[in-house]
């Protein structure tokens, strides 16, 4: 099976010196759905920064879809970044119909209006939100938030989606639904990362693979 | 429509009733920095008028040209007769060589008294044509070109603090407006940023706004310079200071100008607005 995310001996420290990364090793294939779990401030969102090219690198290796992320040129980085979903925490929608945040982002994107319309309308359709196609994102329930946020990430067929708390927030019962979006999600998008500081809700299936970072190292796999 | 133009389009869409107030002061107030540059260009005589002025301007000296075949002795002679007259301040033989080169011969730079009438000043020229080896009398008056402009010091002082004080009051009020825009803006910033747009993107979106406020101002003084130009261009009998604005080449001249300069000045406002987006409240990630 083809690798998705390659990441090898990556250490990173904060601006104060506190190392925040720690000989991080981490495998990801391609199709795979796997979830980063960890306390506050174990490094995950910063893994995810990285695997997301929002973070420069400071020391060790990171391969995204064969492209190692330390040696690529800004343009290339660019390139590379539009084909990431990424969700980042607590990410809030901008103050437009939930329509229109995807119409947005894919108009920047370089999409056609027509083109940039039936991707949004099939984002919106795969995550369940295509009734409230035309409110305000910013009356959006919890769960909805977290439904737009996953529609944006995924609206330009991304080939990798990096998901930083989705259940943040959100009822037991609420964190089941993100599961099963994310399972039907996965159904089309082959590679997705999930950042969570657990435990894992009931829903997630038990033959995806968990990762564990702890004080900025891997610890379990 | 291409990416730019509709995200151009979305970011005017942002603009609020603050914002829109800030860059309204901003627009103005680089009008005001542009009518106070373009007056400096146009409150100044036509050439009829500095023709005349000519005419009126003071005397500074006469120059009584000595014919090059009188001796020493001769030239001491009239140097002393010359001296003796009341309506002479001073006088000074000169080489007439020092202020021509193909001259030969020598003259007296003659300063006549002060405040000398006009009579006065005719009868002394009378005289001095009279006396013998004189070839000719030159009147030298002050330079024109000192006395060209009509504005006082006072006005000229005026306009510069009004330069100062709209350059500075414009990006100030820009700073504000580009704030208030992009606080607006911040979540479509932060989608762009997330989802892989250049910099350079956000960049010329800001200049391009900056350039656009610039460009109004310079259109809005084209028109009001135009307008102007045609009330000044009716008036029978028009005062010395809008000579300037009767001429059509001179008002086109100064609006082009005054529209570069606009389009200068905006993009420096754009520049301003570039700075602010560095702030960590547009970066993509918490």
């Amino acid at each position: 099976m083809a690798v998705m995310i390659q990441v090898s001996e990556l250490h990173h420290s904060s601006e104060d010196g506190i190392k925040v990364l720690e000989d991080v090793h981490l495998r990801v294939e391609q199709g795979e759905l796997a979830y980063l779990v960890g306390q506050a401030s174990s490094g995950k969102s910063l893994l995810l920064g990285l695997l997301g090219t929002h973070v420069p690198p400071q020391r060790g290796q990171i391969l995204v879809h064969g492209r190692n992320v330390v040696r690529l040129s800004p343009t290339r980085l660019l390139d590379l970044r539009r084909r990431i979903g990424f969700l980042p925490q607590g990410a809030v929608p901008m103050p437009r119909t939930v329509q229109d945040n995807l119409m947005f982002k894919l108009r920047t994107l370089g999409n056609y209006p027509e083109q940039a319309e039936e991707k949004a309308i099939l984002a919106l359709e795969s995550t369940g939100l295509i009734r409230q196609q035309g409110t305000d994102a910013l009356e959006l329930s919890s769960l909805d938030r977290v439904r737009l946020g996953v529609a944006l990430a995924i609206c330009d067929d991304p080939l990798l989606l990096l998901i930083d708390e989705p259940f943040e927030g959100l009822d037991p019962s609420e964190r089941d639904e993100v599961c099963d979006l994310l399972e039907r999600i996965h159904t089309g998008h082959p590679t997705i990362l999930v950042a969570t500081r657990g435990p894992l809700p009931e829903a997630v299936r038990s033959d995806h693979r968990v990762v564990t970072l702890s004080d900025g190292a891997v610890t379990g796999i | 429509m291409s990416t730019f133009l509709y995200v151009f389009r979305e970011l005017l869409g942002a603009i609020r009733a603050r914002s829109a107030l800030s860059f309204l002061l901003t627009g103005l107030l680089l009008f005001l920095f542009l009518a106070a540059v373009g007056t400096f260009f146009l409150i100044v005589p036509s050439n009829a008028a500095r023709e005349g002025g000519s005419a009126a301007a003071p005397l500074e000296a006469l120059h009584v040209g000595l014919s090059p075949r009188l001796s020493s002795a001769s030239i001491d002679g009239l140097y002393l007769e010359i001296r003796e007259r009341e309506d002479v301040k001073r006088i000074e033989f000169r080489f007439a060589q020092e202020l021509d080169p193909e001259a030969t011969g020598g003259l007296f730079a003659i300063e006549p008294a002060a405040a000398i009438a006009a009579d006065d000043l005719a009868e002394l020229t009378l005289y001095l044509g009279s006396l013998n080896g004189v070839t000719d009398i030159v009147e030298v008056r002050a330079s024109a070109e000192a006395n060209a402009s009509p504005l006082p010091l006072a006005a000229r002082i005026g306009l510069l603090l009004v330069i100062v004080l709209a350059a500075a009051g414009s990006f100030w009020s820009a700073r504000r407006g580009y704030r208030e825009l992009l606080q607006t803006f911040a979540g479509e910033i932060r989608t762009m940023r997330l989802s892989g747009t250049a910099e350079r993107t956000l960049f010329s979106l800001l200049m391009a706004f900056g350039v656009l406020v610039g460009l109004l101002a310079g259109l809005m003084l084209l028109v009001v310079l135009t307008l102007l130009h045609y009330v000044a261009a009716a008036q029978a009998t028009p005062s010395a200071w809008i000579e300037g604005l009767r001429s059509g080449g001179r008002v086109f001249g100064v609006s082009l100008g005054n529209l570069f300069l606009g389009l200068l000045l905006g993009a420096l406002v754009g520049l301003l607005g570039t700075s602010l987006i560095h702030s960590r409240e547009f970066d993509p990630l918490p």
